[in-house]
């Protein structure tokens, strides 16, 4: 009986990230129009090339209609109601005379570092003992940026994208847009025409990023949508791991994040991406949580090249997100480990594209879904091997656990080979936690709850072996909390 | 998914010749008056389907819009080669043959337990039953088209707890009709208790004349009562040039077992599809199925098996061998309910892609909304083992009749579940001349 009453306080538990910092903050009201999109790109002093890609991709993105393929319902958006722009007050001035950005922590307003603080980010703690570089975006403009100067000295480029515009306009005219462009997908083109700010990673040629490069987004203003652009370019030899982690505060109205992430890997570069995504997923009923329909796509240009996505998703409540690999280079390689945890109401609709355009291409996919509650979790990926893509190889692997009988665990893969040289294998199985091993454990003293977090963590372990080790115990205990509940 | 590689596509409209065939008052028609009106209604709203549909991504119905208006085939020329007549290789067969969708005299002295009502003298509750709305598919502009223009078609009863023995042959004798379609309806019905095997073949006897200019949609509904056994065996052998799209809506009650195999060689443009609705528990299906696209052949199979009730099982297996630049296409779903619980379903799609210029696309999928189930499939797109090649070529085997035994090994796991010695020896012979 008494773990009944835990079992009952563990799931009434609320978010424990969800609380409003109590920020100025200068918001552009709600609508989109061309004037809008001008008026965002002036506040960033954007040049007139980059002004003009917005709005090409606006233009575009008018005559595009949502999606409707993906397994998840939700109300149709209205993108008149969101607001496109959000910055906290002391930052957009300093936007407007560069030089007046914080030099260090102690410039950075004090509510903002007490929010860092409730989150568990302690940034210059966590820059000394972890090495980590961390450029934290909040909302929308990035506030401060460590160990630049030691990037530096190594030539890596890591700095807010508003940033990158004005101090590396060459590299972001010939990158940007080039993997994932402004007409792509629905949001992809929103996003373009409306981006708001994001991270640029540039490795040059040879270079070995020296530490593990950070970001932590967070979402805070009501009613903004959140517009992240992402792009890293690793050169001839260069290799980079870029982690990306998030949280979000507690709200009742869904908040719509497109995102976009480009790739850009050329000869023998490496390229890891990974992602812990904790979005608040809305409450028990389903009401709130955050929209994340996000494009992330790397393209593995050149030969030998490698391209790894590591995610695990256990927020939002609906997730639209296939980060993918275009493996245009000679023995090209594209990896996709991922663990999707739904729970309550959440909707994912989750997976990887992987296209093999040159020859000896080889890609992996390992993909675990874990569905409790009533949510529904489903993998839709795309394999395709094009003409040329001579001994191409593929293998896939989709498992997906049941907890609880009033979810959905669904399998879409798509599997397009058009050489005979190719060989492909994909494999899915769908599952519970099986009562036998639930009992063995038991009855070795192992309370339920332990018993199926053990089984999780087990079923799951391929991924995370793959994820930076701090990352990876984060993702541990965040398995854990999502799953919280669950069992019983 | 948003199109990485773009994709040409081209809205596929009803041609005219179709147009008109709906837009006169159907007398042929067997459908329900309102049935057929609505069906009507919307085929004319929907059109053909085109890649922007998901279950039409992979196939274009461009040929079937391209047919010419009436049909051009020569019924004088004489067959270049020896027809195949099935019979040989089915021994004891019921022949019920079908030319152009009109029913042909039916067999006399059929056994006992077997009834075969054509639907033009078919009750009206038969009628309506064949028409039900649960075989009409969700928004499917073929069997639309199939229920505004069904002009022939037949109801086949099997007795409750009758054995039939001898196969029942079906053969779409599709030789010189003056239309360019056909669009037939079938209700087959098995008692509680009862067996039967149903054999479907395209065209088995027919001459070789070119058939470029011909298109089947057919529709079968097949309802199962409790504990009844099906073997629903569906041959598409010669004859290169026809387009073929079928459609089986299968309902298993308590305990019924259907099983279906089938092979296509043969066919321009073939699309079969199959809804399995496991409704009862203790009710199984299996469904095997090989296709080899050669030439520009398009080969198309969808299947769905939906498990709405508890402790039913289903097991699926699919092969396609492409060569030339033909085409195999295989989507299946799997299907669990919510509440459907001990459920084990197995799906299989092994391809073999033979030449560059060939393409081979699957798409196995499950969708799952209970938890105590073991639901897996595999996908596996490969080619011909180059050490097997050698292996054969070292034992003094050319290199093209290893190839062509290793093509037929692949295919013989479907083939050998047939339960005819004489047909399985036939096919091997066929896919090894085409291997």
């Amino acid at each position: 009986m008494s773990e009944q009453h835990e079992i009952e306080a563990l799931v009434s538990r609320d978010y424990q990230y969800g609380f409003v910092t109590d920020i100025e903050q200068e918001i552009i009201p709600p609508g989109l129009n061309e004037d809008v999109v001008r008026l965002i790109s002036a506040k960033k002093n954007e040049p007139e090339f980059l002004l003009q890609w917005r709005l090409d991709a606006y233009r575009h993105w008018l005559t595009m209609t949502p999606p409707t393929w993906a397994h998840v319902h939700y109300p149709p958006i209205d993108y008149q109601a969101l607001s496109y722009y959000a910055a906290p007050k002391s930052a957009s001035e300093q936007a407007e005379i560069d030089a007046n950005r914080p030099k260090s922590l102690d410039e950075v307003d004090p509510k903002l570092l007490e929010m860092y603080e409730k989150l568990g980010i302690p940034l210059h703690e966590r820059a000394a003992l972890a090495g980590v570089a961390v450029d934290a975006v909040f909302d929308s403009v990035s506030v401060t940026t460590t160990f630049r100067e030691k990037l530096a000295e190594v030539g890596v480029i890591f700095c807010s994208f508003s940033e990158a515009v004005h101090s590396h306009p060459e590299l972001i005219k010939q990158y940007l847009g080039s993997v994932v462009p402004p007409g792509d997908n629905y949001y992809a083109a929103l996003n373009s025409a409306v981006f708001s700010d994001g991270s640029f990673v540039f490795i040059p040629k040879g270079v070995r990023c020296p530490m593990e490069l950070s970001t932590y987004f967070r979402i805070n203003a009501l009613n903004t949508g959140q517009f992240e652009r992402t792009l890293i370019v690793a050169e001839e030899g260069a290799h980079v791991s870029y982690l990306e982690g998030c949280t979000a505060p507690q709200r009742d109205e869904n908040q719509l994040h497109a995102a976009v992430v480009e790739l850009v890997a050329l000869d023998d570069a490496t390229i890891k991406y990974s992602t812990v995504q904790n979005w608040y997923p809305g409450d028990e009923f389903g009401k709130g949580g955050i929209y994340n329909f996000v494009t992330k796509r790397g393209d593995a240009r050149g030969n030998r090249s490698k391209i790894t996505w590591t995610q695990v998703e256990a927020g939002s409540a609906i997730t639209w997100k296939y980060p993918s690999c275009i493996l245009r280079g000679d023995d090209s390689v594209g990896e996709f480990y991922s663990v999707a945890v739904s729970n309550n109401y959440q909707q994912v609709d989750s997976g990887t594209k992987m296209i093999h355009l040159g020859k000896r291409t080889r890609s992996t996919i390992v993909s675990k879904s874990i569905s409790a509650g009533r949510s529904q979790n489903a993998y839709r990926g795309l394999v395709h091997i094009a003409k040329g893509a001579d001994d191409a190889r593929n293998y896939t692997q989709c498992d997906a656990l049941l907890i609880g009988d009033r979810n959905g665990a669904h399998t879409f893969p798509y599997i397009e080979s058009k050489n005979s040289s190719a060989q492909i294998e994909h494999e899915a199985t769908t599952t519970k936690v099986s009562d036998d091993q639930i009992f063995y454990l038991k009855s070795r003293g192992i309370t339920e709850e332990n018993a199926t977090n053990m089984i999780v963590n087990g079923f799951c372990k391929e991924v995370f072996n793959e994820l930076p080790m701090e990352f990876a115990v984060e993702a541990q205990a965040l398995l854990a909390v999502s799953l919280e509940g669950s069992v019983g | 998914m948003s199109a990485a590689l773009p994709r040409a596509i081209e809205p596929v409209e009803l041609p005219e010749w179709l147009r008109a065939a709906l837009s006169q008052p159907v007398t042929a028609s067997l459908a329900p008056t309102g049935v057929q009106t609505l069906a009507c209604e919307q085929i004319l709203s929907w059109g053909l389907p085109t890649a922007r549909d998901e279950e039409w991504r992979w196939t274009n119905l461009r040929p079937i819009a391209r047919l010419s208006a009436t049909s051009t085939i020569d019924n004088t020329a004489s067959p270049k080669t020896p027809a195949t007549d099935l019979t040989a290789f089915v021994p004891n067969a019921w022949v019920i043959r079908c030319n152009g969708g009109q029913l042909q005299p039916l067999p006399q002295n059929l056994p006992a337990g077997i009834t075969i009502t054509p639907l033009t003298e078919a009750s009206e509750a038969d009628c309506a039953a064949a028409f039900a709305p649960r075989a009409q598919g969700r928004n499917d502009a073929l069997v639309a088209l199939n229920t505004a223009l069904a002009g022939d078609g037949f109801v086949l009863d099997i007795a409750a707890h009758a054995d039939i023995q001898a196969p029942i042959l079906i053969d779409w004798h599709d030789t010189p009709h003056e239309a360019n379609h056909s669009h037939t309806r079938l209700l087959i019905r098995l008692g509680a208790h009862s067996k039967a095997t149903l054999i479907e073949a395209t065209p088995s006897s027919c001459s070789n004349t070119p058939l470029s200019t011909y298109w089947r949609n057919a529709v079968s509904v097949i309802e199962q009562g409790a504990n009844s056994q099906l073997n629903h065996i569906n041959l598409g052998l010669g004859d290169y040039q026809r387009l073929l799209t079928d459609r089986s809506f299968v309902h298993l009650e308590r305990d019924a077992r259907y099983r279906s195999i089938h092979i296509q060689l043969g066919g321009q443009l073939t699309r079969h599809e199959i809804d399995v609705n496991i409704s009862a528990p203790g009710a199984h299906c299996d469904l095997l199925g090989l296709m080899m696209p050669r030439g520009k052949q398009v080969m198309d199979t969808h299947t769905r098996i939906t498990h709405g009730a508890p402790h039913t099982t289903s097991n699926e297996h699919y092969l396609i061998i492409a060569d030339d630049a033909g085409r195999g296409i295989f989507k299946g779903r799997i299907l669990v309910a919510q509440d459907a619980q001990k459920i084990e379903a197995y799906q299989n799609s092994r391809n073999l892609l033979l030449s560059n210029t060939a393409e081979i696309d699957t798409k196995p999928e499950l969708e799952i909304y209970a938890d105590d189930v073991k639901c897996s499939h595999g996908a596996t797109i490969g080619r011909l083992d180059d050490e097997a090649i050698y292996y054969l070529q070292s034992r003094g085997i050319s290199a093209a009749n290893a190839r062509k035994l290793l093509v037929t090994g692949f295919a013989q796991e479907i083939i050998d579940a047939l339960p005819y010695p004489e047909l399985i020896a036939h096919l091997s012979e066929l896919i090894g001349a085409g291997a």
